[in-house]
């Protein structure tokens, strides 16, 4: 039975590599999206570290994002 | 209701989605590929070559369909001028591209043991092609004009030219001879596809739909915190 779906009647090496292809693309694709993602998340996280303490107070209180990137980049290291 | 359309309860509500897609992916794709190479039946001419339909179809409606929501966001966008609709066209450029790509590659793949060739310069293939230009042109001008506002001007122009080639590529195959086979699901009249194959053709196309919607969410989360990166820099 595992041979019968390899092979395909001879379609096999047409079947499987179309659907390798589809999702090694994929794969990749969601690869670097998710770490473009978490470059900025945590470029922006160190951004608001290093604002000054006041500065910080102001961005945290008014911006909903800012609050959450941060904390869950707390979280992660 | 207004308060929604914000950033903050946005970028909120895409960190609900993304957890609730992530983790339902998984299992969807399983059912999708067991139904797909392993449940559906092979056809009666092509034999089990057909199996390649659960992902080219998918991916080429994905292409045409993301290029069509680029153009009719860019024509809003033009008129109503609203900043979130460059960030959504943004995010969907390069996941219509790259379906766009795997729709021409599968195809490619698929003509051997059916046309027996790999290529032909056939008019739905060709068009195909052209959207896949179109979509390369929509990138580049985001990547390589600096001044935000010329860049979504100018892509919104390719968008917006591109969209001609949509109905060509749709009808491309009863307006020319081609190779290509005439569409065999129609939203309008009856489809001529048993539903022993449409089941897994439209549980692929849900699975790629949900990948599409995992990648979009990313992107767009992407390009919202990118516009506070540059906010901040202005305190």
């Amino acid at each position: 039975m595992i041979k019968d779906l390899i092979l395909m009647n001879g379609y096999g090496v047409f079947v499987w590599s179309s659907f390798i292809i589809t999702f090694l693309a994929c794969g990749v694709f969601y690869y670097k999206t998710r770490k473009t993602l978490k470059k900025y998340e945590k470029e922006f996280a160190k951004e608001i570290e290093e604002l000054s303490t006041e500065k910080k107070k102001i961005v945290l209180e008014n911006s909903k994002i800012a609050s959450k990137i941060l904390s869950s980049y707390n979280k992660s290291i | 209701m207004l308060n929604f359309f914000y950033n903050s309860n946005i970028f909120i509500w895409i960190e609900k989605l993304l957890s609730f897609i992530n983790s339902i992916f998984f299992a969807l794709l399983l059912v999708g590929l067991s139904f797909a190479l392993i449940f559906s039946p092979p056809d009666y001419l092509q034999g089990d070559s057909v199996r390649i339909m659960y992902v080219h179809v998918p991916a080429a409606w994905i292409g045409l369909a993301s290029f069509t929501l680029i153009a009719i966001l860019s024509i809003f966008n033009f008129i109503f001028k609203i900043k979130n609709l460059k960030l959504i066209t943004k995010s969907i450029a390069p996941i219509g591209l790259i379906f766009t790509c795997i729709a021409i590659v599968t195809g490619s793949i698929w003509g051997r043991p059916t046309w027996g060739t790999f290529w032909a310069w056939d008019a739905r293939i060709t068009s195909m092609l052209v959207l896949a230009l179109f979509y390369v042109i929509f990138i580049a001008v985001h990547k390589l004009v600096s001044e935000e506002d010329n860049a979504n001007k100018i892509s919104s122009i390719v968008a917006i030219t591109g969209l001609i080639n949509i109905p060509i590529i749709k009808y491309s195959v009863l307006w020319w001879n081609t190779l290509h086979q005439p569409a065999s699901i129609k939203i309008t009249g009856s489809s001529t596809i048993h539903s022993s194959m449409l089941t897994p053709l439209l549980l692929m196309f849900f699975v790629l739909l949900m990948y599409c919607a995992l990648i979009f969410l990313m992107k767009y989360k992407t390009e919202i915190i990118r516009i506070k990166k540059k906010n901040l820099k202005r305190l």
